[in-house]
């Protein structure tokens, strides 16, 4: 159970193992372009994502509590502080536990990581919300219509 | 706040019970609507900040069981491939729909006499024709005219934005000699009746921060509120109770506080939509009805029809500009609309052409499609997909079953102790066929658009959008539960407008046939006020 309790933000303990492994679910791009979710801290968007479930929260909490306890089992150091194969091989341990990590994890980190403002950016876009301002975009051309409006009626009286 | 007797009351402020308030007002009449949702502020929408595409898996998700509001009730759907979506608030499912407008063909009122299958509507699209038109003036309908899919029809507003998505799928159906059309949307591509014209953010399906769309709180109700209906909202009605004379006098309802209430009324509208109705009407039982108000014909909560959607994703090697435009609003093609018994199924499908989606819904819906996946890898994979996809949205007609039907949970409840409906559906052999062919057609038009890959996603398990036929019209009581203007059979001052009163379900998006109705409906009992219970 985190520190603050269930209803209380996730432990900077707890946020770092979470980073660390949201760092394995969206690394850093091979180029560097891109950086990893844990490294822009998505772990914060999750915490407040799950806030509302307070079920998947506590597995959460769970999962990163269970998670540090393997990685001291297994080298005496916490998750956040492993090379990537002890990560690997400690998030296998845990994934083979009861107290695995519920699958709505990946989907908040998705969406956590790619609504940071420094990853839209690097995808090319305008770090903004889409309103007010909205999207510029072209007409299209209607004359593409020509060979549709001369087909006969399509339609069955009744 | 009245509590004395109005002269008609209102279940549900969604897209009929708005238009059914709108259209009522002018008789002076004293009409109340009950909502148990609230007035949404377009201030506070998801697009107005940075985290808009995460609200979608939260706060603005489709799924009344996984939003976590308090307006909502939750929907035993376990029992159906099709998990039903729909929204709770002044606007109803307005506030999250596409906007994607059509309207029925002609056809879809006579499927029993032209395919042989399911049952004849008791009105026909000459009926609805003018409410139609009405429709669209009042939701401030965009397109084109001139399509040969239909009758001619005049829309206020020109066609959104092809954008370089619809103009790429143009292409793809001209190349395959295919019908396609700019598509009927209630979206404002221009300054209309004090709307804004659309900025093509995208973000229709979690509500128009732009008030561009048509949903039905920035439409009908600032009219009919202006004429002097009274909107209550956060009431959520539990039962309606029948009088000594067989007739409904009432409502009983929970206030925001989980109070109960007692409204009375000489006349009762339900607009709770295919799935709310059927609930409401099983759990009204009395002397009078014992298996539910206005079930004599057992015919509540049978026959429901969603429409079962495949969805084919295109992936192209060009960019498409597609987060740009409104989401379900672009192109949309009627080339197996009307039957052709060679293809082995009766009746037919739409392709409704989607807009691409923003970069965490491109990585949400990748990790569905088991296309990007977490780990190495990710990024090669999401940037071969973002922006470079264009999605079809195959609408099937669903045939009329009464295996297919909404009935009350025996356990599951709402906030307020209400039994929970309960969705028991299965897609018939037609369907599936239909489903099959649809498939391999988006799949053929992709790839003329110049689709090197395609994720085909079919059924579609989250769309259980339109909710019809739970509650169907007819002429005979026997077989049908109200009369061709909405008046139940068995209870002469209690009227249906919305999707449940649907005969068949056609193969487009509903909601404008649902408002067509409940104008027609409204019409209908204003020209017959002095008879209007014989």
């Amino acid at each position: 159970m985190s520190a603050e309790g269930n209803s209380g933000e996730l432990s900077r303990d707890e946020r770092r193992t979470l980073d660390a492994v949201l760092d394995e679910i969206i690394p850093p791009s091979a180029d560097g372009r891109l950086p990893g979710a844990g490294q822009l801290g998505v772990s914060g968007y999750v915490d407040g994502a799950v806030r509302a479930m307070p079920a998947v929260r506590e597995m959460i909490v769970q999962s990163v509590a269970a998670l540090d306890e393997i990685a001291v089992r297994r080298t005496g150091r916490r998750f956040a502080t492993l090379e990537p194969p002890d990560r690997i091989a400690a998030l296998d341990d845990l994934a083979a536990s009861e107290h695995a990590f519920p699958p709505v994890l990946v989907l908040h980190a998705y969406a956590g990581y790619y609504q940071e403002p420094a990853v839209l950016a690097a995808l090319g876009l305008e770090p903004r919300p889409p309103h007010p301002a909205g999207y510029a975009t072209i007409e299209g051309d209607l004359t593409l219509l020509e060979p549709v409006r001369r087909r006969a009626r399509m339609y069955r009286d009744a | 706040m009245a509590t004395d007797p109005v002269d008609v009351l209102i279940v549900g402020a969604g897209a009929s019970g708005a238009a059914m308030a709108w259209s009522l007002a002018e008789t002076r009449m004293r009409i109340l609507c009950l909502e148990q949702g609230d007035w949404m502020d377009p201030a506070q929408y998801p697009a107005m900040r940075g985290d808009w595409e995460g609200r979608q898996l939260t706060d603005f998700g489709f799924s009344p069981n996984t939003r976590g509001r308090r307006e909502d009730y939750p929907i035993n759907d376990a029992g159906s491939p099709i998990q039903v979506s729909n929204f709770n608030a002044v606007g109803g499912s307005t506030i999250l729909y596409a906007g994607h407008f059509p309207r029925f063909h002609p056809s879809d009122f006579r499927a029993r006499t032209l395919d042989g299958v399911g049952d004849d509507w008791p009105i026909d699209y000459r009926t609805l024709e003018p409410w139609y038109d009405l429709n669209a003036r009042m939701m401030g309908v965009s397109g084109l005219a001139g399509d040969p899919a239909y009758p001619p029809k005049e829309l206020p507003l020109p066609p959104v934005a092809l954008g370089v998505l619809g103009e790429t799928m143009a292409r793809g159906f001209n190349r395959l000699g295919w019908h396609w059309w700019p598509s009927d949307s209630a979206i404002t591509t221009r300054e209309y009746e004090g709307r804004a014209p659309c900025v093509n953010a995208g973000t229709c399906l979690i509500g128009c921060a732009q008030g561009a769309k048509g949903s039905t709180d920035i439409t009908y109700w600032p009219a009919a509120l202006r004429k002097g209906v009274e909107l209550r909202t956060r009431c959520r009605v539990r039962e309606i109770t029948v009088g000594a004379d067989g007739l409904a006098d009432g409502v009983l309802y929970h206030d925001a506080e989980g109070a109960l209430h007692e409204q009375k009324a000489h006349v009762i509208v339900l607009a709770c939509n295919g799935i709310g109705t059927p609930r409401l009407l099983l759990n009204s039982t009395s002397k009078h009805f014992p298996d539910g108000l206005a079930n004599r014909s057992g015919l509540v909560g049978k026959r429901l029809m969603f429409h079962p959607y495949a969805m084919v994703t295109g992936l192209f090697d060009s960019r498409l500009d597609g987060h740009a435009g409104p989401t379900g609003c672009c192109i949309m093609s009627h080339e197996f609309y009307e039957t052709d018994p060679a293809r082995g199924f009766v009746r037919g499908y739409s392709f409704e052409i989607l807009r691409g989606l923003g970069p965490a819904s491109t990585a949400l819906w990748g990790l569905q499609a088991g296309r990007v996946f977490p780990g190495t890898g990710h990024h090669r994979a999401f940037g071969e997909l973002f922006d470079h996809t264009a999605a079809i949205a195959a609408i099937c007609e669903d045939l009329p079953e009464p295996e297919n039907r909404v009935t009350l949970d025996p356990q599951l409840t709402d906030s307020d102790g209400i039994p929970a409906p309960r969705v028991t559906y299965r897609l018939s052999e037609n369907s599936q066929r239909m489903l099959d062919h649809s498939v391999a057609r988006c799949t053929e038009v992709l790839q003329a658009a110049g689709a090197t890959d395609v994720v085909v996603q079919a059924p579609l398990p989250f769309a259980g959008w339109h909710l019809m036929g739970t509650a169907r019209m007819g002429t005979d009581p026997e077989t049908s539960v109200v009369n061709p203007w909405g008046r139940c059979h068995d209870v002469k001052n209690l009227f249906i407008v919305d999707g449940s009163i649907f005969v068949t379900a056609a193969a487009v998006n509903p909601t404008n046939t649902i408002q067509a109705l409940a104008l027609h409906v409204a019409d209908t009992m204003k020209k017959n006020l002095a008879t209007l219970f014989d």
